[in-house]
């Protein structure tokens, strides 16, 4: 137990970092996989194509491979990006691929009914979108998006191998240094604490769209 | 002064002609009932009439502006965006499968379109929504949600909510055949209703005895075509057109 406690200052000091990643990530992917989602499906032909190929090139690829582009792929034509800013461009635009899929496939589950019924009433296409479309993509994609951010706790800890000091790397350096395995154990109650609390508050939102079907 | 009147409208959904020359003149406070098989082009010709599908060919007038007309090149070209738009309010438009906003409570369907499109208060709107529920029988339900209201009181409500915008004509399709039989009467009776205040109306619909009760005109299409029209007496009871009396022999057998 002592042992343990000796541990817990720079496991909650990785433990913060992940968190920090964890936010920052999802403040900023969302809002952009909303927008390419509907990018996505523009009339506007080369923008949808644009769209397309973007979501080909960032979810056909490991998460590992781009984060290393981002770090040492620009370093290496002379691009330096700070440690934590390549960690954010790398998992935002992973991310944001990710969810513009979500959300495309959401757009295009509402009825077609929707549209024109807004249509005849006369809200033009923002408000169609903003009004009527978007609250119902909501709350259709809310399951698969809980399963992108409980994925996205999990993937921080790819983050290591640019060698940022998040939980993970602060477990593996303690159990390398003491030659035991209970700094994992220790990361795994984290992780598991983390992405508990993500699925309630997930079944919380879930519960709270719950008043229409 | 013709309320509305198209003028042989064409149409194709890529080389399938689905309207081939068809023209309609609708008075003030006529009902009139479209009536003809599945696939004959009713639905379309409503939808092009308030322009949720566009026209190749013809012209459509409404209140004796023009929304499109044929251009130098023989295909019809449309006006203004923002002049279409204003005609466009003139219609209200009731879909067979309702087509209400599932996330919105029965009373915010109706305030939408006042208040985002007319920039109505509030307050006003929502004086304007009960009215209009009170008027369908349904202000019991004001802060429903739709899925928790019948097939035939969500109709009612789609019809109170295309009058929020107090439009000239309404159009109807179909408006019953998604229903139970048991609950197509209180539809109907809401229509019965707005044909008695003399609000013009155009009903694509199966309902014989609703048409021959209520319309002033039936209009039987066929094929893209109008294949015969006038008194409900005249085409329902003594048609003239072969192709007229062997759909109303299918019709009135399938009772
Ligand atoms: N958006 C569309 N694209 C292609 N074909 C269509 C479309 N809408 C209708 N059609 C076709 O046009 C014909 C007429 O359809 P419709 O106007 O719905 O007939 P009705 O309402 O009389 O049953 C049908 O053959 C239908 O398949
Ligand atoms: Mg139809």
């Amino acid at each position: 137990m002592d042992y343990v406690l000796t541990l817990m200052p720079s496991m909650l000091k990785g433990w913060t970092v992940t968190l920090q990643i964890f936010f920052i990530v999802l403040i900023f992917a969302l809002p952009l996989g909303v927008i390419m989602g509907i990018a996505r499906l523009s009339t506007f032909k080369p923008l949808a194509w644009f769209m397309e190929l973007y979501v080909w090139l960032f979810r056909g690829t490991p998460l590992l491979l781009q984060l290393l582009f981002w770090y040492f792929g620009l370093m290496a034509v002379g691009l330096r990006l700070e440690r934590e800013m390549a960690v954010y461009v790398a998992f935002v635009l992973n991310y944001a691929a990710y969810l513009a899929e979500i959300f495309r496939s959401g757009i295009q589950s509402i009825d077609k009914g929707q549209y024109e019924a807004a249509d005849v009433l006369g809200l033009n296409r923002k408000q169609t979108m903003s009004q009527i479309v978007l609250p119902q993509v909501f709350k259709r994609v809310m399951p698969p998006i809980g399963n992108e951010v409980i994925n996205l706790v999990k993937d921080t800890a790819l983050v290591y191998i640019i060698a940022m000091s998040e939980l993970s790397r602060a477990a593996r350096i303690h159990a390398v240094r003491d030659e035991n395995l209970i700094p994992f154990a220790i990361a795994a109650v984290f992780y598991l604490l983390m992405t508990a609390i993500v699925q309630q508050f997930f079944k919380w939102l879930e519960s709270k769209l719950d008043y229409y079907r | 002064m013709a309320m509305l009147q198209a003028t042989d409208i064409h149409k194709k959904f890529g080389h399938l002609k689905v309207l081939k020359g068809v023209s309609l003149q609708v008075e003030k406070g006529e009902v009139i009932a479209i009536i003809g098989p599945s696939g004959s082009g009713k639905s379309t010709l409503l939808r092009c009439l308030n322009r949720l599908e566009r026209i190749d060919q013809g012209c459509i007038e409404i209140e004796s502006e023009t929304m499109a007309k044929n251009g130098p090149k023989g295909w019809a070209v449309y006006s203004d965006e923002k002049d279409i738009e204003r005609m466009r309010r003139k219609m209200g438009m009731v879909f067979q499968n309702f087509n209400l906003f599932p996330h919105k409570s029965v009373l915010e369907n109706l305030m939408l379109a006042p208040v985002l499109v007319n920039g109505m208060g509030k307050t006003e709107a929502e004086k304007i929504a009960r009215e209009l529920l009170d008027k369908v029988g349904l202000s019991f339900k004001a802060d429903n949600y739709p899925f928790e209201l019948s097939g035939g009181q969500q109709q009612r409500v789609a019809i109170a909510r295309a009058l929020t915008l107090n439009p000239s004509i309404m159009c109807f399709d179909e408006p019953t055949s998604a229903l139970d039989p048991e609950l197509t009467g209180e539809v109907l009776h809401v229509m019965r209703d707005l044909a008695l205040e003399h609000m013009t109306m155009i009903v694509v619909t199966h309902e014989i005895g609703f048409a021959r009760e209520v319309a002033n005109r039936v209009i039987f299409m066929d094929d893209g075509l109008i294949v015969e029209q006038g008194t409900a007496e005249e085409v329902l009871l003594n048609p003239t057109q072969e192709r007229t009396k062997s759909f109303l022999g299918t019709v009135l057998m399938a009772r």
